[in-house]
């Protein structure tokens, strides 16, 4: 399944990839996309963060349908995403080994 | 038009010239006959920070911590009486380790070889056909460390009548109670192995005079014209720890998705009541191994856990005073993760790096310039308590 809340079937090509469970995947899955796949999320996902938070933000967090968790799964791979085209941009494949040494062993959003 | 006020100055080489200016030797960088020494002077006698409170919610509450340096397992308990206490991971009968899970809850211990209990105080409470021990039950306890708690920080000392804990943070306690960490409930943790040593680990992430170099992209934020390297804006000693004031570049600007992550998360700061605190751009360095800034909105700890001479363990944790109240601040508290291990990813490789020249034994010394002052304070705290390590061996 890769439906989204009404408003973000913009979104909808993306959740296969990018609707990941668990931060540490998540970390992994910016090393292991290409360039190209991360572009195309980042051009995808940003103009419609703040909307995607706003809509999340009206339901409690544990009370977030199947939909809604995708779309919460899509915004936390866009916080990984957003550093790799923001902030490394053509140094992204020489940053990626450095940071899997640095493995990620816990995260509040793993407690969903 | 006025010219901008300049904001920043740096420290000056006279206020830090009682350290010492001259070159360092290199050796205690990578010898294992130094590092013995150290062992014993240094991490057998200190506090380490071994976790923090909320890892043991509940009364039966514990977690299993491994210090290689001491080749210790140790067993942090929260019994019955609410107290924290820390045991060997050790049956007192034939040494047998008792609990093989990394944090759990249970009122006893049972070791699996012969079924001796103990309970959360570390009493022994039953063994099978103990009358056929020539042994009274209360000599029998698990042996314990000394534990105490700053800041809701577990600090554990292995020397036998150590210091108290809040004497040796010779005034910095108050600093410490006065951060986010204090009120923590939760955290995020990234772990690291390194094939360097703990002081050249360790020292990376007090000077900034490598940022520009290594953290071209991740760090620009912290240079700006004025202060082109990001040197902090004052140092503090205090006994064996010191202190560093974070610069605050008035020209910085973030990124798109960390302005949006920022903002979501001073949102929760403000309920939280920790947005503006004193301590906020204070990056404390308590002896041997352990940092944590203040920032209100990335109160991160480091701590560098040696294993040998050349090899060591970090562990970084960012501490929240909350649970997740709200999607913004679940997305805001993992960009802010990933920013802090975006920068610390950067250093690892070039630290092993330095210490494969250091392994050559090419060289004889190093060198520390003034805004290196800090690391010449952690090296003359460790030369220090190695030679009174030493005299007192020899007397």
């Amino acid at each position: 399944m890769s439906t989204l809340p009404a408003g973000f079937e913009a979104l909808t090509p993306f959740v296969e990839i990018w609707a990941v469970d668990g931060t540490a995947d998540r970390a992994a899955l910016r090393g292991s996309s290409t360039a190209d796949q991360r572009q195309a999320f980042y051009d995808a996902m940003a103009p419609l963060l703040e909307k995607a938070l706003d809509h999340l933000d009206a339901t409690p967090l544990g009370e977030h349908d199947a939909a809604q968790q995708r779309l919460m799964n899509l915004t936390l791979s866009f916080a990984h995403v957003a550093l790799a085209i923001e902030v490394q941009g053509p140094d992204e494949a020489k940053h990626t080994p450095n940071r899997d040494a640095m493995v990620m062993t816990r995260a509040p959003a793993d407690n969903n | 038009m006025n010219a901008p006020e300049k904001t920043f100055i740096p420290v000056p080489q006279e206020d830090v010239a009682w350290l010492g200016t001259g070159p360092v030797p290199a050796k205690p960088y990578y010898d294992p006959d130094f590092w013995e020494l150290e062992r014993e002077a240094v991490f057998m006698r200190n506090w380490i920070v071994a976790g923090h409170v909320c890892e043991l919610p509940e009364n039966g509450s514990f977690i299993r911590r491994e210090f290689e340096f001491a080749n210790a397992s140790i067993l942090f308990v929260r019994a019955k009486d609410g107290v924290v206490r820390g045991f060997h991971n050790v049956c007192t009968h034939r040494g047998t380790q008792l609990v093989d899970e990394a944090q759990g809850k249970s009122s006893t211990f049972s070791c699996r070889y012969h079924m001796w209990t103990f309970g959360g105080d570390g009493a022994l409470l039953s063994a099978p056909d103990f009358d056929s021990f020539d042994l009274s039950k209360k000599d029998c306890a698990l042996k314990q460390v000394s534990v105490d708690v700053c800041a809701g920080l577990i600090f554990v000392n292995f020397a036998k009548d150590p210091e108290p804990l809040r004497e040796w943070l010779n005034g910095l306690d108050e600093k410490l109670e006065s951060m986010p960490v204090a009120k923590a409930v939760t955290f995020s943790e990234y772990t690291y192995e390194i094939d360097a040593n703990w002081k050249l680990t360790y020292d990376n992430f007090q000077e900034n005079y490598h940022l520009r170099f290594i953290h071209t992209r991740s760090g620009e934020a912290a240079f700006a014209p004025e202060n082109p390297f990001g040197y902090p804006s004052a140092y503090g000693f205090h006994g064996v720890h010191r202190t560093q004031t974070i610069w605050s570049n008035p020209q910085a600007k973030p990124k798109p998705t960390q302005a949006v992550a920022y903002g979501k998360a001073a949102v929760g700061a403000m309920a939280d009541d920790i947005l503006t605190s004193p301590t906020g751009r204070e990056y404390l360095a308590l002896f041997p191994s352990f940092f944590i800034l203040g920032s209100p909105l990335q109160n991160f700890s480091h701590v560098v856990y040696p294993i040998s001479a050349t090899k060591s363990r970090g562990v970084i944790r960012l501490y929240w005073v909350s649970e997740d109240r709200n999607a913004s601040e679940r997305f805001a508290r993992e960009h802010i993760t990933q920013v802090a291990r975006e920068v610390h990813s950067e250093d690892r490789a070039v630290i092993s790096a330095g210490q494969k020249g250091l392994n050559s034994g090419a060289l004889e010394v190093i060198h520390f310039q003034t805004q290196e002052a800090l690391c010449r304070h952690l090296f003359n705290g460790v030369r220090d308590a190695v030679d009174a390590y030493q005299r007192e061996k020899s007397a």
